[in-house]
């Protein structure tokens, strides 16, 4: 009942600051703090010059060390240029527990923001205006968020795992967005991560990172689901330790994979995603990716297999099924953990450092570094709305 | 993810400690040539046995039987030392480490009755896992226990805790101790003991289990829960024989404990109708022990230990109960062998020469995924030289260790020897002087390694079987100020010390207990001071013991000079604590009080405000009452019963030492001891 009241609140509140479009008027809800926008809220002021005038703001979220509780969201606003830490908690705090544990994965749909908060079994639904709490949706083990038009998709790693097999399944829950209800869920393969929709079907990138004795073996297998019936119509092999899906909107599925930690490199295929019979080989070292307007950047590290040596990393990308040279323009002091691509010319990256304290994220325009700045701990997943 | 810190500078400064170290071994065998001349002499007025005296003081003794009501768990007696933290995981079944002076508990090594508690898994001891019951007495000491016939082990480490067992005497021949306690928690802990001798051999047999049900109330934010899946059982039996043959000592100990226990897990924002964690792990540690001590006419000693230790763990997640599980179902085997000589020379009566050497074998089996099986075999030696007057003593020693490591991968199918050898010389002094009969000072100086663990080493996934011995090089000042009067004695003691710790090797916990993440810190540097004031009054049949303790360190991370943590505090060290114990005895009635004060802490090596941990103070209370009863039966020595009843957290202070890990608040136990 308390989530009901709150929800509707928080509409009330929404239309309210639709009318008021952007006016720098604050209003109390009566608890003592602001809550139509958080422009009362200051961080590091960051040059946002070179930043398109459609991004108002950027969504970092930090996966905080697991069991640390210590999943936050910082945003940059770029109508000022601050970049405020740990946003969630100033904007909720009678949600006192914060996001969580280990954030995963972010994405915006509209004027929500959709946060897969990994550890703690929730998809938390904020205002992009506010960061207020729109709801918390309960999936186990939530991985990776994708949308279509009625409905987002969430893998997860642990739906399975009731049936006492000693190799579950991981599922993909499907969420009503109206209601912000799961309303179904079906079995994939073997630790689900990314997932993308297109033309009426789900891609589903199973990772098998998990294999229990005594296969010990990565899943190599994308599961194809038709969402008019919400069932698996098929399974494309493509790579051991599949990672990442995106569409690009045009029919071209992009799948990445991570390196099997022993001999096969970290790779990003393509699939025909009207008809996906075949995933082709685009370019090895795709570790780390992101896409935007159609086009996938890749960092990878040549040195993958051997994680005694130092990195050597390497930039490319991908568009229309052709790979070709990109350079953000980080050098060799910084350790790529995450990308955030906001044009075809403008990136963030996420260090993690040594994965306990806090990080940064730096800034690239045109092959050049605008900024850095502390996050919090692991940057992992961006989002610009 | 792991960083090391190369540096032949520091190669460099341990070859001149180590010209260091053998000059003073030089001067110290002139010296006592010198006093061997003069020795006849001397002997009845000045010389003391260099036999009997330890070379330096520990930091810390406690004698068991001195506590109203001991606690129940070694742990929370090493709790209130001074330059100690005790990461406490909460719950009888929470993990239980001990840091000292900040080195990192891995360089903390823990002797029962001599032979040190390996895990070359992860160079932790859980404290936890160790009863009060049937140990004598608990010492600490930062610089070592300088005593003769030391196994090498001991001279390796960098502090040492040592729980020792006296040899149980009977008027009667035969003698034992049933105890039933219970209490919060709806804990059951009944224990008994039993001594017999026959003929020239005692036997002891004790067995004691525990139930402890972990449920407690913690607060999370506006609400209260309680502590879920903490729960406990153990059973522990042990057999133990004594033997005192002419000039000889031997010990036999057969262990056997078995446990099975669940990990509450880190209290973390979770989804409404999910546990926070259904983890369970079933342990089973078995290890037999034996020493024998033996002097050889005047001059000549040796100590001849050995043991084999056998550990077991299941570790399940129990996806089944639990949807956010991991899904993990993993069985563990480690194996020990260690076999030690020591050798003591007397040279003269006041100089002695020791000699160790150790040899061990560890081996780890696993049926984890991408599990790299690991062996190691490590010799480790040392020579010692020591001088001992009644005012003046001195000690000076140089061990060395080598480890052979060889691991499988499941892959490769064969044997590999990548990165196979680590080796390391480790030499120390220490220096006494009673300048008065009411000061005594010492110092020391002590340069150690640990090594690093399987899981630091070939942990899949995180292990970095590159990685090199971590080093510790301690200095450190003891000056212990007396006074007494008819009623009353006092002792002063103010130890400040220095510690650097290199090539550092961090593992923290992730969100399993069981599972670590490897941060390579680099370089720390401990700056300290322990003061203790113990106070002791008599009066007719009134006694009084008052201790006081505090602790001041600045624990540096001078890792990473770009780093957010560069001159932070390390993790988990208050820059102060203290502990305040006060033990009131009148006729047969003890009342015990214990406060142990923490300072503020960051649980993140870059010391923000978010990573705060707020400062705590707990107070435990106990009293307790001892009846004598007519002898039993045929027996010509009274029997007791001891009635004793704790109350722990009497504030009900809400804290945690280990972010996430809630500790309980008020809890109380009464005890019924009947020993005859």
């Amino acid at each position: 009942m308390k989530n009901y009241g709150f929800i509707l609140l928080c509409a009330i509140l929404l239309m309210a600051s639709c009318k008021k479009d952007d006016s720098n008027q604050d209003k109390s809800d009566g608890k003592g703090y602001e809550v139509i926008t958080d422009d009362h809220l200051s961080g590091t002021v960051l040059a946002v010059d070179a930043f398109p005038e459609s991004i108002r703001k950027v969504f970092i979220l930090n996966q905080g060390k697991m069991g640390s509780n210590g999943a936050s969201l910082d945003i940059l606003r770029t109508k000022d240029g601050n970049y405020v830490c740990g946003i969630f908690k100033k904007m909720n705090p009678d949600e006192g527990a914060g996001l969580g544990d280990v954030g995963n994965d972010i994405a915006v749909l509209g004027d929500e923001i959709w946060i897969v908060v990994n550890n703690s079994g929730i998809v938390d639904v904020i205002s992009a205006r506010n960061e207020r709490e729109i709801a918390a949706i309960t999936v186990p083990t939530p991985r990776c968020i994708a949308f279509d038009e009625k409905y987002a998709y969430v893998t997860s790693w642990a739906g399975a795992s009731y049936g006492g097999s000693s190799n579950p399944k991981g599922r993909v829950y499907r969420i009503d967005i109206a209601t912000k209800k799961v309303i179904d869920s079906v079995e994939v393969g073997h630790q689900p991560e990314g997932l993308a929709a297109y033309g009426g079907k789900l891609f589903v990138a199973n990772s098998g990172g998990l294999t229990l004795p005594p296969d010990y073996s990565y899943d190599k297998d994308l599961s194809i689901i038709d969402t008019r019936t919400f069932t698996v119509s098929s399974t494309l092999e493509v790579a051991p330790n599949l990672q990442k899906v995106y569409s690009d909107g045009k029919g071209r599925i992009y799948v990445s994979t991570y390196c099997d930690y022993a001999s096969i490199n970290s790779a990003l295929y393509a699939i025909d995603g009207k008809e996906p019979e075949e995933a082709v080989l685009l370019g090895e070292y795709a570790s780390i990716t992101a896409m935007h307007g159609g086009t996938v950047y890749c960092i990878g590290n040549k040195k993958e297999l051997d994680w005694t040596a130092d990195p050597e990393w390497t930039s490319w990308k991908c568009s229309g099924g052709v790979k070709s040279d990109w350079n953000p323009g980080f050098d060799s002091s910084v350790s790529p953990y995450s990308i955030g691509a906001l044009s075809e010319d403008l990136f963030l990256i996420g260090d993690a450092g040594n994965y306990e304290e806090p990080g940064t994220v730096y800034c690239y325009s045109k092959g050049s570094k605008l900024w850095s700045v502390t996050s919090g701990v692991i940057p992992g997943a961006y989002a610009a709305w | 993810m792991v960083r090391n810190v190369r540096g032949n500078p520091r190669r460099i400064r341990s070859l001149v400690v180590l010209r260091a170290i053998l000059t003073t071994v030089v001067l110290l065998f002139s010296l006592a040539s010198a006093y061997g001349d003069e020795a006849d002499t001397l002997r009845s007025s000045r010389v003391v046995s260099v036999k009997s005296y330890p070379v330096v003081k520990p930091a810390e003794t406690v004698r068991l039987d001195d506590f109203p009501a001991p606690p129940e768990m070694v742990a929370d007696v090493i709790r209130r030392f001074t330059g100690v933290q005790v990461k406490d995981y909460g719950g009888a079944g929470g993990l239980k480490t001990v840091n000292v002076r900040s080195l990192g508990s891995e360089h903390v090594g823990i002797f029962i009755d001599g032979i040190k508690i390996d895990n070359a898994q992860n160079m932790q001891v859980d404290l936890g896992r160790f009863s009060t019951r049937g140990i004598s007495s608990v010492a600490l000491y930062n610089s070592r226990k300088s005593s003769r016939m030391q196994t090498a082990a001991e001279y390796s480490a960098g502090a040492s805790v040592h729980l020792d067992t006296d040899r149980p005497r009977h008027r009667d021949g035969c003698g034992g101790v049933f105890r039933l306690r219970g209490g919060s928690f709806a804990s059951v802990n009944p224990s008994l003991q039993w001594d017999h001798e026959l003929g020239p051999v005692t036997l002891r047999a004790s067995a004691e289990f525990l139930y402890n049900n972990g449920k407690y109330k913690y607060p999370f934010f506006d609400t209260t829960l309680v502590r879920e899946n903490g729960d406990i059982r153990s059973l522990r039996l042990e057999t133990q024989l004594f033997a005192a043959p002419r000039g000889g000592d031997i010990r036999l100990r057969i262990y056997a404990y078995g446990s099975e226990r669940g990990f509450p897990g880190p209290v973390i924002r979770r989804a409404m109708g999910f546990p926070l964690s259904a983890e369970r792990q079933a342990d089973q540690n078995f290890f037999v022990q034996g020493s024998w001590t033996q002097d050889w006419g005047e001059r000549y000693s040796t100590a001849l230990r050995l043991k084999y230790a056998n550990d077991y763990i299941h570790y399940n997640t129990h996806p089944e109960n639990n949807p956010m599980a991991l899904p993990y179902d993993l069985h563990y085997r480690q194996q020990s062998a260690f076999l030690s000589l020591s050798q003591s020379v007397l040279i003269a009566e006041s100089f002695a020469i020791d000699l160790a050497a150790d040899v061990q074998r560890n081996s780890l089996d696993s049926d984890a995924g991408q599990f790299v099986t690991p062996r190691r075999t490590t010799a480790n030696g040392a020579l010692s030289a020591r001088f001992s007057l009644e005012d003046f003593r001195a000690e000076a020693n140089i061990s060395y260790i080598g480890a052979w490591d060889r691991f499988k991968t499941p892959d490769a199918g064969g044997w590999s020897m990548k990165d196979s050898f680590r080796g390391a010389w480790m030499p120390s002094i220490s220096v006494y002087a009673a300048p008065a009969k009411w000061l005594e000072a010492d110092l020391f100086a002590k340069y150690t390694c640990r090594l690093p663990s399987f899981n630091d080493l070939y942990y899949s996934l995180i292990g970095n079987s590159a990685l090199k011995p971590e080093y510790a090089a301690q200095f450190g000042a003891d000056v212990s100020l007396s006074a007494e009067t008819a009623h009353w004695n006092g002792i002063l003691r103010l130890s400040p010390y220095y510690n650097r710790v290199t090539n550092k090797i961090l593992a923290i916990p992730t969100a399993s207990q069981f599972r670590w993440s490897m941060l390579n810190i680099g370089k720390a540097d401990i700056t300290g001071l322990d003061v203790k004031i113990e106070n002791n009054f008599t009066a007719g049949q009134f006694n009084a013991q008052l201790t006081l303790r505090y602790t001041l360190q600045k624990a540096l991370n001078l890792s990473d000079q770009e780093s957010i943590s560069w001159k932070n505090q390390l993790p988990y060290i208050p820059l102060h604590s203290g502990s305040a114990d006060l033990t009131l005895g009148w006729r047969k009635w003890q009342l015990g009080w214990n406060t142990i004060l923490n300072g503020k802490r960051w649980s993140n090596s870059a010391n923000l405000d978010e990573f705060l941990l707020a400062p705590w103070s707990v107070t435990d209370i106990s009293l307790s009452k001892t009846f004598s009863l007519k002898p039993f039966r045929g027996r010509s020595a009274p029997s007791e019963i001891t009635v004793s009843a704790n109350c722990n957290n009497i504030f009900n202070c809400r804290y945690e030492i280990v972010k996430g890990y809630p500790m309980p608040g008020v809890n109380a136990f009464l005890s019924v001891e009947y020993r005859l």
